[in-house]
């Protein structure tokens, strides 16, 4: 066999290998249930924010509490020790990253979506026209 | 009806042109794939009268869009009256429908080169570029069949929206005179006004437009059966595409690094994994076709990567433009609903390319003789095959959305059933990629070292003894600088070190500075710059804006700094004090004076700089952090706000006491106030007078004493009364410390006392917090990326020039 085929032959193999190893690691969007279910492990939940919910951000200790619903009507209580995201109440949808603890989830990392960032498109016209 | 004010020239003009286009890109497609010379003039012909109509149609909508005639939607979209004409490039492409028109743009330009320069090959070539434009225009088509559109026109009307069809102020023929709202549009977003837009596009879609020639030259060799004719122009092309694409993605990384807070040059968001998977197989694809002109045998493999690197640019151009990263990007396009249409355009050419090199695929022309693995072509062939891979990994980890979409939960086949996410990005791409890494700087070195057809070893090890002893001083004492020790990061600062000593000592003692391969010289120096540049910038990232109020070791939260307006604090070497808040524009900015020590260790602060993050005020993307950053010759000191109370003083609201936070104190016990004050509670006296043996009323007081920074002292007694139901507060205040206590009531489970505390309006100073970061040495990446941009020109033109 001639080297450079021995050479593809053994990246495929890599590559394939790679593959089922991520698919197997790689970890899936989950809910507040199943996180709390297998406490410590890290996971990313999809919720959106309950604005009934009373939400705190203390700057001195730079912690950001709030609930969130998950897509399945879980609330939790969400521990965030960052600065709160700018525009942070007007996310439509937040992405969190972390793992529960027995009192609150506490998220690592947060990714929010925004509406007006989506929806520009149709927003814009048929309800600011008669003003 | 005729409606009063609207420009419907410029409208039935911009159609007109666009369907134009569109029919001519047709034309000329059909007209090249049939054979004979009046059709290839036929071709040619209709192929410049498409690429001047769509120069026509590209003059229309910028000639509405410097006239504001906001009866357009993407002209009301996109400007306002107070957009700086600067940045009127910027708003033309801001959206998906002139972005698609600027790709068009470059592709219409260099098929239009080609059309002279392709000669023999010009049928197929251009052939394949009029098919991409066919399909590239029906993306602005804006025609409707029955309820399928196809396109989306940048020239439809407000009131021709499919949403406002119908809605009663389109009944008023004056209704742009009528309605405020039409007098100005929203504008560019501001996020993208600053001149990085200006550049950043206009460069990377040349990059991308630029991956279709070596393509059509590599169908045109296919379909002609000619394998060797086509080499020679697609080498120069393909390295032309390299550096243009290359310069493009990392304009993008300095755009990304000085204006937006995402925290570095690279984050492996999934549109910038896009656009770099094509240049990596772009790279691999280039150096075959060098190894094909000086040695020959791997035209496969050649081809392959070619026809791979266009079609992974139109699964960039799928993955971003059709909303399927909607929840794992911060930068794709917003949907136009066009994602039907970019499929079809993808498998079309993914399908049409594939099928014709399986099916000439026998015919190839292989390898007579095996390479030897002492031989330079043997390990460049090693070389495209890890770029090939390494830009294979980067796509399956950035398809996650794409493989959740046809096997997830929803999906077209389910094979899981909880979608699928990368937890980890940054750190799952680290890892993977650094190994790669380290191999292709390795054989970046060490090829210079090995000649075409075999190399005796001897002579392999003696040529590069000096490099060899060089590299190992160098990275030793960079590495005992920098104090890096982890293993696998070593090995990749020594190899990268390796790839550029290698080549400046090939190039001057072995080449004898010999001009022709100067560029090659030139490009992989700085290749292996920009992989130490950003292996030390980042594995030596030092946040320094450490907060020392302690929390827990293991919450970053301590990478932020608050400041109050007025304090100078430590941060790092530095000491910083934030003086100054001023609104520019859409900018709130921070103005932060950076003082460092006197030499003398006198203590003397002297002031060293000024630096100014600022957050913006945008309304269609929420406020955005905007960094500020202090460049020194070895290092970055990268600051932006992470956290600044934006409330307007109306939103903040009059009343005189904030912060109110409830104390549940012990007697003897501590608690520390708004990270500024002690609050001990001395003592507790009850008072129960009782007459009869009934208890008509306690007072309850608490003895506090609240100690500050400066060690003063101040002793207090807030009281609560109860009688019966009711209860009486008699506060207690420290006025010279705007400081107000209330004793709340008692929790009657722990039986301790809650104080309330709360803050004077005006005890209550304005603070920011702060992210600072030092990136060390990141001067090293962008030295090699004008290295790299200057050798892949000098390459390229000494190849024009040359042969």
């Amino acid at each position: 066999m001639k080297n450079s085929q021995i050479a593809i032959i053994i990246a495929i193999a890599v590559l394939i290998g790679y593959t089922l190893v991520r698919l197997g690691n790689s970890s899936t969007y989950s809910n507040f249930e199943q996180a709390t279910a297998s406490l410590g492990e890290k996971t990313t939940v999809i919720g959106y924010l309950d604005t009934e919910q009373p939400m705190d951000f203390n700057p001195k200790t730079i912690t950001l509490t709030f609930t969130a619903k998950d897509k399945k009507g879980n609330e939790s209580m969400v521990v965030y020790h960052q600065p709160k995201p700018q525009d942070f109440e007007r996310s439509e949808e937040i992405t969190m990253t972390g793992y529960a603890s027995d009192s609150a989830f506490i998220a690592t990392d947060i990714l929010m979506k925004c509406p007006s960032k989506y929806n520009e498109q149709n927003e814009v016209q048929s309800d600011k026209i008669y003003k | 009806m005729q409606y009063v004010g609207e420009h419907l020239w410029a409208a039935d003009l911009g159609r007109g042109l666009t369907a134009l286009s569109f029919v001519f890109a047709l034309l000329s497609t059909l007209a090249y794939y049939l054979k004979g010379d009046q059709w290839k003039f036929l071709g040619r012909l209709a192929f410049r009268i498409h690429a001047i109509s769509l120069f026509g149609l590209i003059g229309t909508l910028f000639y509405i869009m410097a006239h504001h005639y906001f009866e357009f939607d993407y002209v009301w979209k996109h400007t306002s009256l107070d957009l700086p004409p600067q940045y009127l490039f910027s708003a033309f492409w801001e959206g998906q429908e002139g972005s698609f028109l600027l790709w068009m743009f470059w592709n219409a330009i260099l098929g239009y080169i080609l059309t002279y320069s392709a000669k023999k090959f010009e049928g197929p070539v251009v052939g394949v570029f009029a098919a991409v434009q066919a399909f590239l225009v029906s993306m602005i088509l804006g025609v409707y069949l029955g309820d399928m559109h196809i396109g989306y026109s940048p020239f439809i009307l407000v009131r021709e929206l499919a949403e406002n069809v119908g809605l009663p102020w389109t009944q008023f023929a004056d209704y742009l005179e009528r309605f405020p709202n039409f007098a100005d549009g929203t504008g560019l977003n501001p996020l993208l006004q600053n001149y990085w837009m200006t550049i950043h596009p206009p460069t990377l879609f040349l990059g991308f437009a630029s991956t279709l020639v070596p393509f059509s030259y590599a169908i045109a060799g296919l379909l002609r059966k000619d394998y060797k004719t086509w080499i020679k122009s697609a080498l120069v092309w393909s390295f032309f595409s390299v550096g243009i694409l290359g310069v493009g993605i990392l304009m993008g990384g300095a755009w990304a690094y000085e204006a937006l807070s995402f925290g570095g040059f690279w984050a492996w968001d999934p549109v910038e994994n896009t656009s770099l998977v094509p240049w990596l197989t772009m790279v691999a694809g280039a150096h075959l076709l060098l190894i094909q002109r000086n040695k020959g045998g791997v035209i496969p493999a050649a081809l392959f990567l070619l026809i791979l690197t266009f079609l992974l640019v139109l699964y960039s151009t799928f993955l971003t433009r059709s909303g399927v990263l909607g929840d794992s990007s911060v930068h794709a396009f917003v949907d136009l609903g066009l994602s039907g249409q970019l499929l079809i355009y993808l498998l079309f050419f993914t399908i049409g390319s594939l099928t014709l090199f399986l099916a000439r695929y026998k015919g190839l022309p292989k390898k007579v003789k095996e390479d030897r693995m002492d031989s330079r072509e043997f390990w460049m062939f090693i070389g495209a095959l890890i770029l090939l891979i390494s830009g294979l990994q980067i796509t399956l980890s950035t398809s996650y959305p794409v493989f959740n979409k046809l096997f997830g939960p929803d999906g077209l086949i389910t094979l899981y059933d909880q979608d699928k996410v990368l937890i980890d990005p940054i750190e799952h791409y680290n890892a993977i990629q650094v190994p790669f890494a380290i191999i292709i700087v390795l054989l970046i070195g060490a090829g210079q070292f090995l000649s075409y057809h075999r190399t005796t070893t001897k002579q392999f090890f003696k040529r590069q003894i000096l490099t060899l002893i060089l590299t190992t001083i160098f990275a030793g004492i960079s590495a005992w600088i920098l104090g890096m020790w982890n293993p696998m990061y070593v090995t990749l600062l020594w190899c990268s070190y390796y790839a550029v000593i290698a080549n400046l000592e090939f190039w001057i003692r072995w080449a004898k500075g010999n001009w022709s391969i100067a560029g090659s010289t030139v490009a992989h120096i700085g290749f292996g710059l920009i992989v130490a540049g950003s292996l030390v910038s980042n594995a030596n990232k030092d946040v320094i804006s450490q907060n020392k109020t302690f929390i827990h070791e293991e919450f970053p939260a301590n990478e932020n700094l608050l400041i109050h307006q007025g304090d100078t604090v430590e941060l790092g070497d530095y000491w910083v004090s934030w003086t100054e808040q001023r609104e520019e524009g859409y900018y709130q900015r921070y103005v932060l004076e950076f003082f460092k020590e006197d030499e003398d260790h006198s203590g003397e602060l002297k002031p060293a700089f000024n630096l100014s993050p600022s957050i913006q005020m945008n309304e269609r993307m929420g406020n955005v952090a905007e960094p500020s950053t202090r460049h020194f010759l070895t290092k970055d000191i990268y600051t932006h706000v992470t956290y600044a109370d934006m409330r307007s003083m109306e939103e903040k609201g009059t009343e005189e006491w904030k912060n109110a936070f409830d104390i549940e104190l012990a007697t003897g016990d501590t608690h520390f106030l708004y990270g500024k004050y002690q609050v001990r509670l001395d003592t507790l006296v009850v008072e129960a007078p009782q007459e009869d043996g009934n208890l008509e009323y306690v007072v309850l007081g608490a003895g506090l004493s609240v100690t500050t920074m400066e060690d003063s002292t101040y002793k207090i007694m807030p009281i609560y009364a109860v009688q019966g139901d009711e209860g009486q507060h008699v506060d207690a205040e420290i006025k010279e410390l705007g400081l107000k206590f209330s004793f709340d009531r008692i929790n009657y489970e722990s039986n301790r006392p809650v104080i309330t505390a709360s803050e004077h309006i005006e005890a209550e100073e304005p603070f920011i917090l702060i992210k600072a970061e030092v990136f060390p040495w990141i001067n090293l990446l962008w030295i090699g990326s004008l290295l790299m941009a200057l050798g892949t020109v000098i390459a390229v033109t000494t190849r024009l020039r040359g042969k």
